[in-house]
């Protein structure tokens, strides 16, 4: 009997495993020479031109299109808006609209899109408060004037409430301020709340989101500018950085592209690496597009001290931890934004890797290594500064550990404080912090953008060079050169700030941050965006 | 045997309760904060003003118990809250990954099964010789061997050196052989075990003795008597089983980029994405609740040696 009910058990849990497994159902996506796939960590969203996460910018960035667009000199060149003219108060901007661009249903893109996207972007202007470009839109609106005003059919006059210069670099970036079909807006004109469908100008057009599994876009057929060369594009859900490079291995994916580094790399650099070094396998590294630092902190005991933050940015030699953590795939940064950044271009001496004369300006400052000890000390207290970091971000890791060694070699004790990002964030808000990673914005947000962000308390640069003498005086030039309409007052106003900050010793800028890119000899026209969220499928054509 | 059963799954709500109101403690009193994850994802910078409105949407801006209470009034009628990330219904997205994981699941056990009887009989009735040292050798290396590692092992070799088999991805019976070995791996090490063990230890029993005294052919003996009585503990490891096949499936999940719930759930965590945590978690626990319900009744369906408190037979 008992044999019995163990063969019947058994059939039942065959039978429910079988029917299970079977009920795999088959989906897939496009396939064919004219499919370009690439993969991202999670699917793309729900690609509202108005809103954040969970949409993804690079996806964001080939539907929808902006009224200007950055270039990488950090200029901008007409987009949508085919060209402009700025009041000589700098405070307005007569946008002519490009004519004879349509949204990918066929509707026309037009002043009074322009102003309905606008609209309902300010009229969620408090999750934008952020950007500064929203905030001088508002301000004008809430003082009962109008911001954005339809002149005719192709033209668009924003008012702002200051000359703020940084506007069309702003008007740029990918998001909020892009453009929505009007048919696609809810039926009460708020998008914050959601939108009928993904409808822009731009290339591609999305066609089918699986969850979890990849996203199509097609062609937009109906495009005003060139058309990409390939009819689709495939973007396969892939969180894993191994696991995308089996990807690539195997031919599933056609490219990788973004920034590197396991976490939120696209693969780790070693893998780029070994991508390297095969013969029939095409890799590149973009123009530098951020600048990866730690702040020091000048108003915390011991990095108060000029000569202390000197001794730090002498001690360490960047030349090989460039080379051998980011395995020479990032450049040295010898200053916090990479002089290719606009009005960043100003010859400022680096603090050369001497630890002799890193020592020499500890000792002159009265920080003594007494016979059998390993670190220094004044007045009794010793030469300990926190040096934190994100405890699983591996490269952070690597770093802070080379750098405790270095700090070492000339008596400087650092304690290792790895954390989990969340705490790590609220140490750069409060300026509990000795040493802290902390990385610029990037294009296109450098340098204004970044500037301007230092006058906000709850920054890590704001509480860094809270114990500066000229704190005031900075956060004075930074307000001033964002609303400066002369460009050589502006160029100056920059070098003096930069400068400063410089000198200082406020930041120990270790790389600057590139894209990667790996695909095969068959994908051509590849080529890099302007900004990291900029990619140029448009232009790739696999063979 | 009903009155039990209807004990235990009246048990089942009592669980949920107090298994709910630790995670929602062990989330909250944590150190992350979800409105500024929120705002890293969506590249806005953390200024105070920027955390208020983030709190104030995801509404963590209220006393922990109102969050709670409010939660758990909705949670009962089946409405377990909106993802912090995609703003879609929880119990929507989790219901929408979960079949996947269920597959993959199913079909770990089944193939642990499949495998793990007939090698533990082999390694049983040829102890000490070559077979058994080849599945003990098995056994050994299901146990040892990390999951992610082995996954990673077997891409290498199906899918880059030789090509058999897709990396990634879901689609036909071939997507899945590849997470279905590396799920199973462990539990058919440990089964194997467990039944070589079971089936050497009952045929020392008397009862073996007496089979074989009433000259009863082997193959009825083995297969009669020591088969079926060593494949009863085996029940109650399947129900351990499958708790180890969730946790194999987060790893598997990742690997072959296969769109299950664990992988979900990892990316969850990372998100501090609070209510897909929750839901996740209680739904796991009415997982294991049940299965180890399943098992028990199995158990004393096959076995009535085995009696229940007030039950009896």
């Amino acid at each position: 009997m008992k044999h019995i009910r163990f063969v019947i058990l058994g059939l039942v849990l065959v039978f429910c495993s079988v029917s299970l497994s079977l009920s795999n159902t088959l989906a897939a996506p496009p396939e064919s020479d004219q499919v370009l796939v690439y993969s991202w960590s999670s699917n793309v969203g729900p690609l509202n031109p108005h809103l954040y996460s969970p949409s993804q910018m690079f996806a964001q960035a080939l539907v929808y299109e902006p009224l200007v667009k950055y270039q990488a000199d950090g200029s901008v060149a007409p987009w949508l808006a085919a060209s402009w003219t700025v009041s000589e108060d700098g405070r307005e901007y007569n946008f002519n609209l490009r004519k004879g661009v349509t949204f990918s249903d066929g509707t026309p893109f037009n002043a009074q899109a322009v102003k309905l996207n606008f609209d309902a972007v300010l009229k969620n202007h408090e999750r934008h408060h952020w950007l500064e470009l929203v905030n001088q839109l508002h301000a004008v609106d809430a003082a009962g004037g109008e911001a954005v005003r339809i002149i005719d059919e192709y033209t668009v006059k924003l008012t702002l409430k200051d000359a703020y210069y940084p506007i069309l670099q702003e008007l740029a970036l990918v998001r909020p301020v892009r453009f929505l079909a009007p048919a696609a807006f809810p039926d009460d004109g708020d998008t914050s709340k959601g939108i009928k469908a993904p409808i822009g100008t731009g290339p591609w057009k999305v066609t089918e989101m699986v969850k979890g599994e990849y996203d199509v876009f097609e062609r937009n057929d109906r495009y005003w500018g060139e058309k990409p060369k390939m009819k689709h594009l495939v973007v396969k859900v892939i969180p894993d950085a191994n696991a995308r490079a089996v990807a690539f291995d195997t031919g599933e994916i056609d490219l990788i592209y973004g920034s590197g580094g396991h976490g939120a790399g696209q693969i780790g650099l070693d893998t780029f690496e070994r991508y390297r070094e095969m013969k029939d396998i095409v890799t590149a590294v973009s123009q530098p597009l951020a600048t990866r630092a730690l702040a020091l902190n000048t108003n915390r005991f011991p990095t108060n001290e000029i000569a202390v933050r000197k001794a730090i940015l002498h001690a360490v030699d960047k030349k090989a931890l460039v080379d051998h953590i980011f395995l020479g795939v990032e450049e040295k940064a010898d200053a916090i934004f990479a002089p290719s950044m606009p009005y960043c271009n100003l010859d400022l001496p680096p603090f050369a890797y001497d630890p002799a004369g890193a020592a020499g300006l500890l000792d002159g400052a009265g920080w003594i290594l007494s016979k059998g000890s390993v670190y220094r000390a004044k007045d009794g207290k010793e030469l300990a500064i926190d040096l934190c970091f994100v405890g699983n971000d591996a490269l952070q890791k690597s770093v802070a550990e080379v750098l405790q060694g270095y700090l070492k070699k000339i008596g400087v004790k650092a304690n290792l404080i790895g954390e989990e990002s969340d705490s790590f964030y609220s140490r750069q808000k409060s300026g509990e912090f000795g040493l802290i990673f902390g990385d610029t914005w990037g294009t296109p947000y450098d340098p204004h953008s970044f500037c301007s962000s230092m006058r906000i308390p709850s920054h890590a640069d704001y509480q860094a060079q809270l114990g500066l003498p000229m704190k005031a005086a900075i956060d004075t030039e930074i307000g001033k050169v964002l609303v400066t309409v002369n460009e050589d007052e502006r160029r100056r106003l920059y070098a003096d700030i930069l400068t400063t900050l410089h000198e200082q010793a406020v930041y120990l800028p270790l790389s600057y941050m590139t894209a990667i890119m790996v695909h095969r000899e068959n994908l051509e026209g590849t080529g890099f965006g302007a900004t990291k969220h900029e990619i140029p499928f448009e232009s790739m054509r696999k063979q | 045997m009903l009155r039990y059963i209807l004990k235990r799954l009246a048990l089942l709500p009592l669980i949920l309760l107090a298994v709910s109101l630790v995670v929602f403690g062990i989330l909250r009193l944590g150190e992350g904060d979800p409105a500024m994850s929120y705002l890293r994802m969506s590249n806005i910078p953390p200024t105070d003003q920027a955390l208020a409105v983030a709190r104030a949407e995801l509404g963590l801006d209220r006393p922990l118990h109102v969050q709670y209470l409010d939660w758990l009034g909705r949670a009962v009628r089946g409405d377990f809250g909106r993802s912090y990330v995609t703003k879609n219904p929880v119990l929507d997205e989790i219901l929408y990954y979960l079949p996947n994981t269920l597959i993959l699941a199913a079909a770990s056990l089944l193939l642990t099964l499949v495998l793990s009887v007939p090698l533990g009989m082999v390694a049983a009735l040829k102890k000490d010789q070559l077979p058994d040292h080849l599945t003990r050798g098995l056994s050994f290396f299901g146990v040892s061997m990390p999951n992610f590692w082995f996954g990673f092992l077997l891409v290498w070799l199906f899918s880059i050196k030789l090509g058999w088999l897709p990396p990634m991805g879901k689609g036909g019976p071939a997507y899945m052989v590849m997470p279905v070995l590396t799920m199973s791996l462990m539990s058919l090490g440990i089964n194997t075990r467990l039944i070589r063990a079971n089936m050497l230890d009952n045929m020392h029993s008397r009862y073996v003795l007496y089979a074989r005294a009433r000259g009863l052919p082997e193959s009825v003996v083995v297969g009669r008597h020591v088969l079926v009585n060593s494949l009863i503990p085996v029940i109650t490891a399947v129900g351990m089983h499958v708790g180890e096949l969730f946790g194999g499936a987060v790893i598997a999940e990742s690997i072959f980029a296969w769109p299950g719930v664990g992988r979900y759930a990892v990316s969850a965590i990372y998100n501090r994405d609070y209510p897909i945590m929750q839901c996740f978690i209680l739904i796991m626990t009415t997982i294991f609740v049940t299965m180890n319900l399943v098992v028990d009744i199995c158990y004393a369906w096959l076995d009535p040696r085995i009696r229940y408190e007030g039950g009896g037979q």
